[in-house]
């Protein structure tokens, strides 16, 4: 029976049948509500056993048809047992030999009675046992001994198994059994039905093909009509498919900046490569600070930056040699040792700290109440290890506005830690050049315990004056590459930078 | 941060009282040391840089009193006056060249002690830890310790030639001469150049001509070593700034203060015969805190019993003053030097609670620069153009950089590697790079990144000029030429403008399939098949089709649109 027609759409596998499946399905079909014996299903199809079995293991593989298997136990005659149906038990012989010559046997009469060494012990063992035997030889019926009808129950037993009866005494069996006369046949039978889906599967009328991909041909001729279509095995295996997705961590980050829109604050972007001024000196760090040095910064050979306008640089080099701002009587501060070097200030570096984008937008002479974030990359000269990349992502911002103090710096960084879902905080005295006082904020992980997130202050007024600002601007710079790690679950800093194609898209392509 | 394994035995017994690790950890939490941990005898502690004190057992002593309530305010430390010494540093005018700075003290064992082993050690220690942090190892300020007992005011500090310099290094048993220790010691070898000046060398010493040291390299045995039991130390700092010397001087103080021994002051006699009798060095210094900062960085200003407490707990002095406070700070603490400084110790003395924390209330609307609007919209055409997403660095490798040839970007001076060497002015370093790392993957593979870059800029005020650019790259059976140029006319369709093609020589693509692509006659994206010995050796077994699409330039000519 041609089950085959047209080419299968991908990933489809149809459902086709032989002819023996064919026909066992449809005889299984016929007798919904109940199940066969696989005897039956041969006299139903015509086939022969074996084809019969295979078939119906096809049949159930394709979850098609069912099987309930039934364990019976069928008592048999063996070949002794045949034996002494028809010449008798030995111990009914050796009784009838005993009768014969007179009540008295010796073991030769015994032999010659036609009982072999392991029937004349078994006789003489039992009727001893049941009181009949004197002790001999030679071998006599006890005084008191009567012999009536039945009072060899095995001779009931053995004449019962022979004729297939069921209610059969089973000590006596097992006693027979072990006497090797009948045996325990075990033999399952199973019986077969047709599943759901092998009632509901489309089979096609006899010389009729099914019909396999639906094609603009058919539709566009209309020949599907009338037609049967071949089912699928829907549990087949389909192609593989990948798909693009957003890079996680870029996507967190999104979500980071989201946070911070809703919390009212306006994003600022600043350059990768920087100088030295804007990165450092700016911000008030000495320009011989360790974290300046080549073991820390990364320089740029081949370019040369510019100063700042000169009026900026003569204000922020005033306050790091301690002198008087321009217009003033009073330094702000010691300052730091040594000359301010405008070699150093026009040095370009790969920015190594966001507080730089800080420093370019108060130079812009915002108007308060302002407030700025930044979440971008910055660079510091690191080896890259599970913990370390010389690359990070950092989170910076700044309020500034009248009347701002210390605690409103400990509410800004309590709501971020609540808003990513983190609510337990804890803080502590730190330190950093451009701010005083400097507090550095935990939050407690459920499962990594606390980490150190948020390190903020208020900007010192070496900062602030310099570049014009006049009321208190609170900042931080939240590392939010460990907030990432921890939120994406990731051991290791460097899965952030990721480019395993597979990974990005689901799987292998 | 500065790190450093102190004797928990020697602090706890500065401390006054025996506290458990967790207690320990909870008191130091609201300082600036942080405990690392806990080995036994052994704690380790990291500071901020402002804090160096704390790394000595000495000042994270001083500081456990002040919180546990067993002492306040500085410890007495001064020596009487009359103990002052007559003479002390006679500076020639030849150190000027290399290290003009130097300052000192006398530290003295209080009656019935003397210098025990882990005084001893502890200060060696500590020393070693300024050299490195403030001394900017060894260039800024170098600091020696010597036995007052062995030498013999004044102490001469003056360069002299090779040939007239003979001593005992102080790990040795030998008299060298100068010239042999420039030339073989170890300590010479790393920090000679600070001390020397052709055949001439710095030199310390006293009035008998005995070598204290050759600061900032070494001292000498004779008059160097100061050993278990001496009573009278010389604390001195040699450096090239004054102020560097002024605070590993009353830092390194701290070490001996803590212990009860009294500190005098040694004079300096400069080139021209300015003396300076020392007393600033180890005095303590006032600074200024008016009430007003105290009530702009905390909100309201603490009452002055408050302030009073806290000043003494934090081991400083104070005194009402008219509109503030004055408060004194010990050499120890040259962190202290403007009224923010001052007002931060007051402020956060008893440490940071977060139910104090109050939230500003929000005057301003946030909003993410259209800019950043307009890319994050190029990033999700990319991903709607099914394209994986990977996000790449910034920096690149030697080799990428090689691979490609064209004008080469920005070589960093100091990298961390040849595998972040140099900064990339094209995404098609980095994305060939990705292409390398996946062939162990099947093909297709299409991706796309909105990132920056860095080119070089003359005009720009840093060298270079930072640039945000669309890469696209498709490896697979059939891409080329016109799929990348499909994606380019897509992508701008998508921001509503059209550009218009022109043939041009890339770096990396095929001779002859590579185009620009400019709007209003500014060029917005590059394309083309990249070429195949780039692929061969990247182990690409497809043909690569590559975009790049330059949003900094596009986003003046879509914003003029008004379309993001």
């Amino acid at each position: 029976m041609p089950e085959a027609s047209g080419d299968a759409p991908v990933g489809a596998a149809p459902v086709a049948l032989s002819g023996p499946e064919r026909s066992l399905l449809l005889a299984l079909r016929e007798r919904e509500g109940s199940a066969l014996d696989e005897e039956s299903l041969e006299r139903e199809v015509g086939l022969p056993a074996d084809q019969v079995r295979g078939s119906l293991q096809r049949l159930r593989s394709k979850h098609l048809a069912l099987v309930e298997e039934e364990h019976e136990t069928i008592l048999r005659l063996a070949p002794k047992g045949e034996g002494a149906l028809t010449r008798g038990l030995p111990e009914r012989r050796f009784l009838d030999a005993l009768s014969r010559h007179g009540g008295s046997l010796t073991p030769d009469e015994v032999t010659a009675a036609g009982l072999d060494e392991e029937e004349r012990s078994a006789a003489i063992g039992i009727l001893r046992r049941r009181g009949f035997l004197a002790e001999g030889p030679p071998f006599r019926l006890k005084d008191d001994a009567r012999v009536q009808e039945g009072f060899l129950p095995e001779e009931t037993v053995l004449r019962q198994v022979s004729e297939a009866a069921t209610d059969v005494d089973p000590a006596i069996v097992d006693a027979l059994e072990r006497r090797g006369l009948v045996r325990r046949d075990h033999r399952s039978i199973k019986r077969w039905s047709a599943s759901e889906e092998g009632r509901r599967l489309p089979i096609a009328p006899e010389g009729e093909e099914l019909l396999g991909s639906l094609t603009s041909d058919l539709l566009r001729s209309g020949s599907w009509r009338g037609r049967t279509f071949r089912a699928y095995d829907v549990r087949a295996a389909v192609p593989y498919l990948t798909g693009a997705r957003p890079n996680p961590y870029i996507a967190w980050l999104e979500e980071f900046e989201e946070v911070l829109v809703g919390l009212g604050f306006e994003q600022a972007e600043g350059p990768l490569l920087e100088t030295e001024f804007w990165n450092n000196d700016a911000l008030f760090m000495p320009q011989d600070h360790p974290a300046r040095s080549i073991h820390d910064a990364l320089s740029v050979e081949g370019v040369e930056g510019k100063p700042p306008a000169p009026d900026l640089l003569a204000r922020v080099a005033a306050v790091h040699e301690g002198r008087p701002l321009p217009g003033t009587t009073s330094p702000l501060g010691p300052g730091w040792p040594g000359s301010y070097d405008v070699r150093v200030a026009v040095r370009p570096v790969l920015r190594s700290q966001t507080t730089a984008v800080s420093a370019r937008y108060l130079a812009r002479n915002p108007r308060p109440p302002f407030r700025m974030f930044s979440i971008d990359r910055n660079f510091r000269r690191e080896e890259v290890d599970a913990r370390h990349h010389l690359e990070f992502h950092q989170c910076e911002g700044i309020i500034g506005e009248e009347g701002l103090d210390l605690r409103h710096l400990v509410g800004v960084f309590t709501t971020l830690a609540d808003a990513i879902g983190l609510r337990e905080v804890k803080f502590r005295p730190s330190y950093f050049p451009f701010t005083e006082p400097s507090i550095e904020g935990y939050v407690r992980h459920p499962r990594l315990g606390w980490m150190e997130v948020f390190p903020g202050g208020v900007l010192r007024p070496e900062v602030l004056r310099p570049l014009g600002v006049d009321v208190p601007v609170l900042a931080w710079g939240i590392g939010v590459m460990r907030l990432a790690m921890v939120a994406l679950g990731c051991n290791d800093i460097r899965e952030l930078f990721q480019d395993d194609l597979a990974a990005l898209t689901g799987g292998s392509p | 941060m500065p790190r450093a394994v102190l004797d928990t035995e020697r602090l706890l017994s500065l401390a006054g009282r025996p506290l458990s690790d967790v207690a320990l950890d909870d008191l130091l939490f609201a300082s600036k040391a942080e405990v690392e941990g806990h080995d036994g005898p052994a704690l380790t502690v990291s500071v901020t840089p402002d804090r160096l004190d704390l790394l000595s057992e000495g000042g994270l002593g001083l500081y456990l009193q002040g919180v546990l309530e067993a002492a306040r305010g500085i410890p007495s430390y001064r020596a009487p006056p009359t103990e002052d010494l007559d003479s002390g540093f006679e500076v020639d005018r030849s150190v000027e060249l290399l290290r003009p700075a130097i300052g000192g003290a006398v530290v003295r064992a209080p009656k019935g002690r003397s210098l025990d082993a882990g005084l001893l050690a502890e200060a060696v220690r500590f020393q070693e830890i300024l050299h490195a942090t403030i001394g900017r190892d060894r260039r800024a300020a170098s600091l020696g310790i010597y036995p007052v007992e062995r030498l013999e005011f004044p102490v001469r500090y003056a360069l002299e030639p090779f040939g007239s310099v003979r001593f005992v290094p102080l790990d040795a048993s030998e008299e060298v001469g100068a010239a042999e220790f420039f030339r073989d010691h170890p300590m010479a070898g790393t920090y000679g150049p600070l001390g020397r000046h052709g055949d001439a060398c710095l030199t310390l010493r006293d009035a008998r001509g005995t070598i204290l040291s050759l600061p900032p390299i070494l001292n000498g045995r004779a008059a160097g070593e100061a050993r278990v039991g001496d009573r009278d130390l010389l604390i001195e700092a040699t450096g090239t700034r004054e102020r560097s010397v002024a605070e590993a001087v009353g830092l390194l103080l701290v070490v001996f203060v803590a212990q009860g021994w009294s500190v005098a002051p040694v004079p300096v006699v400069r080139p021209g015969g300015a003396r300076s009798d020392g007393a600033s060095l180890i005095a303590s210094h006032a600074v200024d805190l008016p009430t007003s900062v105290l009530r702009t960085l905390g909100g309201e200003g603490p009452t002055t019993a408050v302030v009073e407490r806290r000043l003494a707990q934090a081991r400083l002095g104070g005194r009402p003053h008219p509109g503030g406070w004055k408060v004194d700070a010990p050499p120890w603490r040259p962190d202290l030097l403007t009224s923010v400084d001052a007002a931060e110790d007051v402020l956060l003395a008893d440490g940071i609670r977060p139910e104090d924390g109050l939230l500003p209330p929000s005057r301003t609307r946030g909003r993410l620069r259209r800019e950043t609007v307009f890319r994050r919209r190029f990033a999700a055409a990319l991903l709607g153009l099914g394209l994986a997403a990977p996000h790449t660095s910034l920096l690149v490798s030697e080799s990428a950089v090689a691979r490609v040839g064209g004008e080469a970007p920005l070589h960093l001076r100091n990298p961390v590697s040849a595998e972040f060497a140099y900064v990339r002015n094209r995404l098609l370093l980095s994305h060939l790079e990705v292409l390398a790392r996946n062939t162990r993957h099947g093909y297709p593979q299409r991706f796309g990144e909105v990132a920056p870059v860095v080119v070089a800029s003359a005009g720009s005020d840093t060298g270079g000029e930072t640039r945000y650019r669309a890469g696209i790259v498709i490896a697979s059976d059939g891409a080329g030429f016109a799929e990348a140029a499909s994606l380019v006319e897509y992508l701008l369709r998508a921001v509503d403008v059209v550009g218009a093609r022109e043939p041009t020589e890339v770096p990396g693509v095929t001779s002859g399939r590579a185009a620009r692509v400019r709007v209003a006659g500014e060029v917005v994206a590059e394309l083309g098949e990249v070429a195949p010995a780039l692929l061969a050796e990247l182990g690409v077994p497809v043909p690569v089709a590559w975009v790049e699409v330059d949003l900094t330039a596009l986003w003046p000519l879509v914003a003029r649109h008004g379309s993001v």
